[in-house]
């Protein structure tokens, strides 16, 4: 028969060389023993390994495959028909072939392996990336014509266990590595082929163009190489570790470790860290570009710990520079450096509190007015509350910036940055006791909500509260804060200074959303009061038009919860003036009717009173106190009054009177000769109302004393509340565990002092409250 | 259909060409990984050494009928391959197995050798189904097999395979 195909087969490949395919009358016969048969098949394995590129004719592939089909299908010695295939005949024929073939692949290493002997480096790389590529193709190409033996034989043999045994294609790697690549181990240890893969990638960090998709072949090669045993689908790293990546990682180290070295010792750390930061990056980009990438963490832990840890320590002592010359740049590539490294930011967190705490203490220094500076007026000059809060303000926006910007909101620096916070708000020069900061902040509030302040608008004046709440949060001793508010808050209420009720009530609703209902109860309860109040003195004045009493007084009385109040009336005797003498008792008499069982208790010293002077030829109306009222009401009947006179006629007590009168005389109302005292007929001022309600200075002064007292009161109670609720709950406890619950539960609140608390239970115990057990450190 | 359908030229043993659809042809692993590597060789015949033509024809009558299906992944688990689990023959290929015993075994031969793992299984399904529920003497009688076991061979091929007596 006549070779239909094969004689041209061979097509484009036969006119460039002298192969020439061999033909249907070279295929051996069915039954050919081993020898024929591998003789024919070698030729084509051969071919295909090493001359893929000539082609290949579809006859030729047929037989060859026919070849291995026939060799694998013949009947064993022993096997009679075609069907009884012996087992122990074809797994012997199978395992001749598959061994012939092992011995070709391993011969064909070997020869690659004496071509590549004097070669290195680059040569050696380019040699062993083309051969590699011509051997994978080509054994995949044989992998497939002998898919009988890998679908046959193969598998039974892997399927009854034994080890060593591959598919061809897999066999074709094993031979490659056991008798070609494990040769290239140096003297030094180190594969030649890794030194010259290592070779490279030092030429490129040193900025030399490289052929990066030939590393790429040979590292490849390396995790092809990495065979497992037990699945072949499976990727083993093994090999890739073992001849690369341990040596890179090593090498990368050395590198690295000299480079920073040298570079640090003559660059400025800001230089360093960008240069750290481009090595890093480098480093990244090479495991996309041709490292496989489980070598990405390591070699990134590598770098990081060479270029960053081993450099931490000069970029801690750089960064306070870099902070107090605010270089938001250099701050935010520090942080991205030292965020990668385990530990790294805590130092920088520490510095950074301290620096801020450092910060918002110059900045309160700043607006402390100098000592002994005085005003124009010649008193000695005050700290300002605004300038005081609003430079805490500065100091915190400033830093809070610093935080999100540079320090990417990380929450180690977040909460560094709210303890220097809370540090120099409780802190600093001006506020040398913890209870100063309170005070100011609740002097701002009031600056803020009084009607006086005209130079915000309802937007700006939220705005500069919200403001105020930031401090108020970093306040430790929030019960003084409350005090002081209540007491301002309580003056504008009397007073009628607020600015506007909605104001107030978003400054409350902002205390309590963060300090909790209790905390401002009492403040909003004022705020209601205020409010029934008016009711009640509306009521009270329809009941007076209806029974006809003429109002030649116009009466506002306020009504208000002595609970709710930080008003305490001052001890005197107060003989009521007969002017209002009769106002007055109707409205005890209202407020008894309509709130039986009521003590109303009148306060004199809040009280305002406008009078309109008759005995002046220009009419003017005086805004006084009570006192003053009664006093002046005492001059409707004499144009003189000694003292006495008018000691006994308004029974307020010397102590009050004596700077009321003080006051009487200093604004001319009153003319004082000696114990006398005039009216002054002559009495002239611009304005037509005149303010004669001014404060007393001493009482400023005793109104902080009694707030702080107040809040000490309150404190005891609240230590002796929290203990006996502890110990309710507990029955026996242990004194330390007490106090350290009881700071915990209080802490929230103000800043517990531990004496005070083994006070308060020394207080208890006196009581007989609390006991001590016999052990002696129990309760 | 205006466009030409791609053809191969298959080749029997005993000579005979069969110019058949590239998709109906690729039915057989063998000659579509073999495609794959060698590149198309237009007019070039695929010899067929092992597959006579009266049962390619056959062979093809079942490909042609079959080459529109997915073929089985080249390296799909057996196992997880539900199809060979049951004994169950499609209808249409039921009716075009139903051959002599001859043309059958020659069947399950080309099958295996072109690698076309379906027809594999509709071929051995059928044996399968021939054996069912006879005994070792019928089976002899049926694929003319003499007894060649010793009673000792007999004894212990039995003992191994006691699992399958229920």
């Amino acid at each position: 028969m006549p070779p239909a195909a094969s004689a041209s087969a061979s097509g484009s490949g036969s006119s460039s060389s002298t192969w020439v395919e061999p033909t249907k009358d070279d295929k051996p016969p069915k039954d050919a023993d081993l020898k024929t048969a591998w003789a024919f098949l070698q030729v084509g394995v051969e071919h295909m390994m090493s001359r893929m590129h000539l082609g290949m004719s579809y006859s030729y592939y047929i037989l060859l495959f026919t070849a291995v089909y026939d060799f694998c299908t013949q009947p064993g010695k022993t096997g009679t028909t075609q069907f009884s295939t012996n087992r122990g005949g074809a797994s012997l024929q199978g395992a001749e072939l598959y061994r012939s073939l092992h011995n070709w692949l391993s011969d064909h290493c070997k020869k690659l392996r004496e071509q590549s002997e004097h070669l290195s480096d680059l040569e050696l790389l380019k040699f062993y990336a083309s051969q590699w590529d011509r051997y994978t193709t080509g054994a995949r190409y044989v992998n497939k014509l002998f898919n009988y033996l890998n679908k046959h034989w193969v598998k039974r043999e892997k399927d009854e266990g034994r080890k060593e045994v591959y598919t061809v294609y897999t066999l074709a790697l094993v031979a490659w590595k056991q008798n070609f690549f494990r040769h290239f181990t140096a003297q030094s240890g180190m594969s030649r082929l890794t030194q010259a893969v290592l070779r490279q990638i030092e030429q490129q960090r040193d900025g030399e163009p490289i052929d990066s998709g030939l590393l790429k072949k040979v590292i490849d090669s390396y995790v092809s190489l990495g065979l497992d045993e037990a699945d072949a689908q499976r990727q083993n790293l093994d090999v890739y570790k073992e001849y690369f990546q341990s040596p890179f990682l090593n090498t990368t180290e050395h590198y690295y470790r000299a480079e920073s070295s040298a570079f640090v010792s003559s660059n400025s750390v800001s230089d360093y860290m960008r240069k750290a930061e481009a090595r890093l990056q480098e480093e990244a980009d090479r495991v996309n570009l041709y490292l496989n990438d489980s070598t990405r963490s390591d070699l990134k832990a590598k770098c990081e710990n060479v270029l960053i840890a081993e450099h931490s320590k000069l970029m801690w002592e750089e960064f306070q520079s870099l902070l107090d010359a605010d270089r938001v740049d250099d701050l935010a590539r520090m942080y991205g450096l030292l965020s990668r490294i385990m530990g790294g930011l805590d130092p920088l967190r520490e510095k950074f509190g301290e620096h801020v705490k450092k910060a918002g203490q110059a900045a309160v220094e700043k607006v402390l007015p100098a000592p002994g500076a005085t005003t124009e007026t010649g008193k000695a000059e005050t700290l300002d509350p605004k300038a005081y809060i609003e430079s805490l303000l500065e100091v915190h926006t400033k830093y809070t910036e610093v935080v999100e910007g540079p320090f990417r909101a990380e929450m180690g620096f977040n909460k560094a940055l709210d303890q220097a916070c809370r540090d120099f708000c409780n802190q600093n020069a001006a506020a040398t006791t913890s209870t100063k900061s309170p005070e100011l902040l609740a002097s701002y509030c009031d600056q803020l909500l009084r009607k006086s302040n005209k130079d915000l608008d309802a937007e700006s004046l939220e705005a500069a509260l919200n403001q105020t709440m930031i401090i108020f949060k970093f306040i430790d001793d929030k019960d003084v804060f409350q005090k002081f508010y209540q007491k301002k808050l309580a003056q504008r209420l009397v007073g009628s200074l607020s600015a506007s009720d909605d104001s107030e009530s978003s400054m409350i609703t902002k205390l309590k959303e963060v300090s909790g209902f209790d905390y401002t109860n009492k403040l909003s309860r004022m705020f209601t009061d205020v409010n029934l109040s008016k009711d009640l003195s509306e009521r009270f004045k329809d009941k007076e038009r209806a029974q006809g009493v003429s109002a030649d007084i116009d009466f506002h009385p306020l009504v208000l919860g002595t609970n709710f109040w930080p008003l305490v009336p001052q001890q005197t005797d107060f003989n009521i003036p007969r002017e209002i003498r009769s106002t007055y008792d109707r409205f005890t008499g209202f407020h008894n009717e309509v709130h039986q069982g009521r003590k109303l208790t009148w306060l004199w010293h809040v009280s305002k009173n406008e009078l309109r002077t008759t005995y002046l030829p220009q009419k003017y109306i005086f805004m006084t106190s009570a006192y003053q009222m009664a006093i002046l009401t005492q001059f409707n009947e004499n144009d003189t009054l000694s003292y006495n006179d008018i000691l006994n006629g308004t029974k307020i007590s010397e102590q009050i009177l004596k700077p009321q009168l003080a006051l009487l005389v200093k604004a001319k109302v009153l003319l004082q000769e000696g114990n006398n005292y005039d009216l002054n007929l002559n009495f002239k001022s611009k304005k037509i109302r005149v303010q004669l309600n001014q404060a007393v200075k001493s009482e400023q002064k005793a109104e902080a004393k009694e707030v702080l007292q107040a809040v000490d009161e309150d404190r005891k109670f609240i230590y002796q509340a929290t203990i006996v609720r502890l110990m309710k709950g507990r029955k026996t406890m242990h004194h330390q565990a007490l106090i350290q619950e009881v700071t915990a539960q209080i802490s929230s609140k103000f800043t517990p002092k531990i004496p005070e608390i083994k006070k308060a239970i020394d207080y208890l115990i006196d009581k007989e409250y609390l006991e001590r057990s016999a052990e002696s450190n129990n309760t | 259909m205006a466009e030409k359908k791609q053809t191969v030229i298959l080749q029997t043993s005993d000579d005979e060409q069969f110019t058949v659809e590239k998709v109906v042809a690729e039915r057989s692993a063998m000659i579509k990984s073999m495609m794959e590597d060698l590149g198309d060789q237009e007019g070039q015949a695929i010899p067929l050494p092992n597959v006579s033509s009266s049962v390619l024809t056959k062979i093809l009558e079942y490909c042609d009928h079959h080459k529109t299906e997915p073929l089985p992944a080249p390296d799909a688990n057996d196992a997880d391959d539900s199809r060979r689990k049951t004994s169950e023959i499609g209808e249409w290929d039921s009716r075009w197995i139903q051959v002599d015993q001859e043309m059958l075994f020659e069947i399950i031969l080309a099958a295996n050798y072109l690698d076309i793992k379906p027809l594999l299984d509709v071929g051995c399904k059928t044996v399968a189904n021939m054996i069912k529920g006879k005994t070792p003497e019928e089976i002899r009688k049926l694929f003319n097999i003499t007894n060649d076991f010793t009673p000792e061979e007999e004894e212990q091929i039995r003992k191994e395979n006691e699992w399958a007596e229920e």
